[in-house]
């Protein structure tokens, strides 16, 4: 999109290049900009304005999960090879100093030229920020007998089942370790995961991983708080509001008491890589659509309703007859309590095609919550044999715990658990 | 020829532009000597943190008039310095730096008024400074050593022994290529496939300790040692020929039909790599980064099973790779140490790693069990540490000043 046709945007009409600028500081601000294509460039004529932004490392949870949801994600699985708990928590000292330069950006060291170079330069002989997070969470795995973590496994972590509709591919499920990274551009997912590669070769052994992004033509205007997903429809347009700090405290923050207490301010993270049968959904009637998912396409509204922001009342249609009982919304969230309430950050993929040629994409759908049974799983079973099934196949992904944040400088991610006796 | 010493470049007298700089050892005479004098600035550990720190380029600025340089007294830290000289006397000017009456480096033909840079590499010791005409007094340049890289420095001469040595291993190599590939291909073409099977996997071994050197010859690695994935037809190419090609008439159709012809290219071709090789010149880039390029090799093919598909013998050719990289290493590790002494720790237990790992997996009667008993997880331990050894063996061309 180009900056002239943004401007019609109220959003952007409020925004002076000073505010860009400024607007580095609340990353929110440069989020909204990096949604709108915004590409403006600096002054060197390379570098896009928003690539300034930073999300501060530091903080009692981790960032990536409630700050907002830029254009590219990058989900990757590894394997840890370290064999004591002495050379895991190397692992993770090192993994700490890595992310919080990429996150905060800098300049590389400079080498002699008869050397390789300590950066892999993608992003210029600077790195900048560009809002990247990367998000570090354990897997069930990493609390097997090798380094004696077993007793200290949160308390619904396991091995992510299989569910009745999924068809789940070995080679694209589980890890020892999920780290997340997103970030205004695809490159700078990139340029991060090859730093980290490079610099833990030794420790982190690739298991798989997958790309997402969010349209790029996608507004997120005052009632449009929601992208589209590859089936075409609004997504994410019921979520919690990430900023309601005593919700997220609610729903998505474990809190001191039933869980191991180092797991405090983490939160369960689950990753599903979920294929759309896109050339079929594509082959079936509108009308049909917007039953299976119980919302207009064009609008986003709830079916009988004007806007996407419309709250529907089910109490007023119990029969299902505006919007069907088994409508996908209406499985995924009756409206009724907050069991089921989970944080979505969900993002879209694409792949190859498979050997009948059809397309492989999909959401990449990542979500976090306080309490995986309340959460992800209660809402998984309501969907079960939903008619959507027909059109989707999840065919990846894991439960994973994502660590408690680095409150300050000289500590690192998953020291409380790696120190617990 | 006389050997030079470091820095000191016989063709940037005569052609500034196209610096020659490589080292040419042919079969045990020293012909021509003019390696660029090594670097010092080596990483630390390619773990480090990125700190920000200033490139050791130095920057030193001085003028030239009719009556000689100013200032006539430069001190600069050894390494690698840029000099910028204004040309303010009347004529053309030649710029030199000279340990004794030999050029180190010079600036050409600057023009009144005009500036150049020369960049300069140089050892701590005192030079003069030649200053336009040959009346005017020669200036003074002293570059003094620099903290760490005082005793750290590597000169070229000090490469030329394990080069030596290396080529004696390599002409050693392929002179048993030669003869474990007569016995091979002799079976192959009496049709007698069990001892042609038998012979496959030891033969290659050679092939593959060798390897950075016998690659070299684009030619020959293309018709020894190509995989069917390199050919637009791929195993049906006609194209597809030597060792790979045989491999896949022995062990997945189990015949040699049609292999003669195959086998007698194959043997011919090993003669002709022998014969190239005894009269090729190694040079320190081939040898010193060899011993990364065969573990990038064992990284990127090896260990994920695609090399010997039909006979399943990649542990083989996994650890005849490991063996030639080891064998650079123990001969340069002298040098490195002087460097570099963590690199050479880490990557001495690398290759303990890599070693204990491939143990499990010798077979009794010798060599190596087939590839796909090699557990996942031992798998995955070895791509983390091939991983770990290719980054810490990329800093052996820099760590002893290798161009």
């Amino acid at each position: 999109m180009s900056v002239s046709h943004s401007s019609n945007s109220p959003v952007f009409r409020r925004l002076s290049r000073r505010d860009v600028l400024l607007g580095m500081i609340g990353a929110g601000g440069a989020a909204a900009l990096a949604s709108l294509g915004y590409r403006s460039l600096t002054h060197s004529g390379e570098i896009p304005a928003t690539a300034e932004a930073s999300v501060p490392f530091f903080g009692l949870h981790q960032a990536g999960i409630t700050t907002p949801s830029p254009a590219s994600a990058l989900m990757v699985a590894f394997k840890v090879t370290p064999k004591t708990r002495a050379d895991l928590t190397h692992l993770f000292q090192r993994l700490t100093d890595r992310i919080e330069f990429l996150m905060a950006g800098g300049t590389p060291q400079a080498i002699d030229p008869k050397f390789p170079p300590a950066d892999s330069g993608i992003l210029g002989p600077r790195v900048y920020p560009d809002n990247l997070t990367i998000t570090v969470a354990l897997g069930a795995s990493l609390f097997d007998q090798r380094f004696g973590l077993a007793h200290l496994k949160p308390r619904h972590l396991a091995e992510m089942p299989s569910f009745p509709n999924d068809q789940l591919d070995p080679d694209l499920c589980h890890g020892d370790l999920m780290l997340q990274f997103c970030a205004n551009t695809a490159e700078t997912n990139l340029h991060a995961l090859r730093d980290i590669l490079k610099n833990l070769s030794d420790a982190l052994v690739l298991s798989w991983k997958i790309e997402g992004f969010q349209q790029p033509n996608t507004l997120k205007g005052e009632h449009q708080t929601s992208v589209r997903n590859l089936l075409g429809f609004k997504d994410g347009t019921a979520n919690l509001n990430p900023q309601d700090q005593k919700r997220m405290d609610q729903l998505v923050w474990v809190q001191a008491g039933s869980e191991p207490a180092w797991t405090t301010g983490g939160s369960y993270q689950v990753v599903r890589v979920v294929r759309n049968l896109v050339e079929r959904w594509d082959r079936t009637p509108l009308q049909e659509q917007e039953q299976i998912i119980g919302r207009k396409k064009d609008t986003g509204a709830v079916l009988g309703y004007h806007q996407e922001s419309d709250i529907p009342n089910y109490d007023r249609d119990r029969k299902g007859q505006q919007i069907p009982l088994d409508a996908h919304i209406r499985l995924a969230n009756p409206r009724k309590s907050d069991l089921g309430l989970i944080l979505r950050r969900g993002f879209n993929y694409s792949r190859s095609f498979d050997n009948a040629g059809q397309l492989d994409m999909g959401l990449l759908f990542v979500c976090f919550q306080s309490n995986l049974q309340t959460g992800f799983i209660t809402v998984q079973e309501r969907l079960n044999g939903e008619p959507l099934e027909e059109y989707i196949k999840p065919i990846g992904g894991g439960y994973f715990f994502a660590l408690p944040g680095v409150p300050a400088k000289g500590q690192y991610l998953g020291q409380a658990l790696l120190e617990a006796v | 020829m006389v050997p030079k010493q470091p820095g000191v470049s016989k063709q940037s007298r005569v052609q500034p532009k196209q610096q020659e700089r490589s080292l040419i050892f042919s079969a045990a005479t020293l012909l021509a000597f003019n390696l660029s004098a090594c670097t010092t600035n080596a990483p630390n550990a390619t773990n480090s943190s990125n700190a920000t720190e200033a490139s050791a380029l130095n920057k030193v600025a001085l003028t030239v008039t009719d009556k000689g340089c100013e200032p006539n007294q430069l001190s600069v830290p050894a390494g690698k310095t840029s000099f910028e000289i204004t040309n303010q006397s009347s004529q053309p000017l030649e710029w030199e730096i000279l340990d004794g009456v030999k050029v180190v480096e010079e600036r050409e033909n600057i023009a009144p008024g005009f500036v150049q840079d020369l960049k300069a590499d140089l050892e701590a010791g005192e030079y003069d400074m030649g200053c336009g005409l040959r009346s005017n007094p020669k200036g003074k340049l002293t570059v003094t050593a620099t903290g760490t890289s005082a005793s750290a420095v590597i000169t070229p001469s000090q490469l030329v022994a394990p080069i030596a040595e290396y080529k004696v291993y390599v002409i050693q190599e392929i002179d048993q290529l030669v003869i474990k590939n007569q016995a091979f291909t002799d079976a192959v073409i009496a049709g007698d496939i069990t001892k042609a099977k038998d012979l496959y996997a030891p033969t290659r071994v050679h092939w593959e300790r060798a390897e950075p050197i016998a690659e070299l010859f684009s030619d020959l690695d293309g018709s020894m040692d190509a995989r069917e994935d390199d050919f637009a037809k791929k195993a049906d190419d006609p194209e597809f020929t030597g060792f790979h090609r045989i491999e896949k008439a022995l062990f997945q159709d189990n015949t040699t039909e049609g292999m003669k012809p195959i086998a007698e290219k194959l043997m011919a071709d090993t003669l002709d790599l022998q014969k190239r090789i005894m009269e090729l010149a190694i040079e320190p880039k081939n040898m010193v980064g060899g011993a990364a390029a065969l573990i990038e090799e064992v990284a990127a093919t090896k260990v994920s099973g695609e090399e010997d598909r039909y006979s399943r013998t990649d542990l083989w050719d996994f650890n005849a790779n490991v063996e030639g990289s080891q064998k650079i290493v123990t001969l340069l590790r002298p040098l490195v140490e002087k460097v570099n002494p963590d690199l050479q720790k880490r990557v001495d237990t690398a290759f303990a790693q890599v070693n204990t790992t491939l143990a499990k997996y010798k077979a009794p009667g010798g060599g190596f069990v087939e590839y796909d008993q090699l557990a996942k997880g031992d798998r995955d331990d070895l791509k983390a540490v091939l991983a770990t050894l290719s980054e810490d063996l990329s800093q052996f061309r820099g760590t002893l000043g290798v161009d």
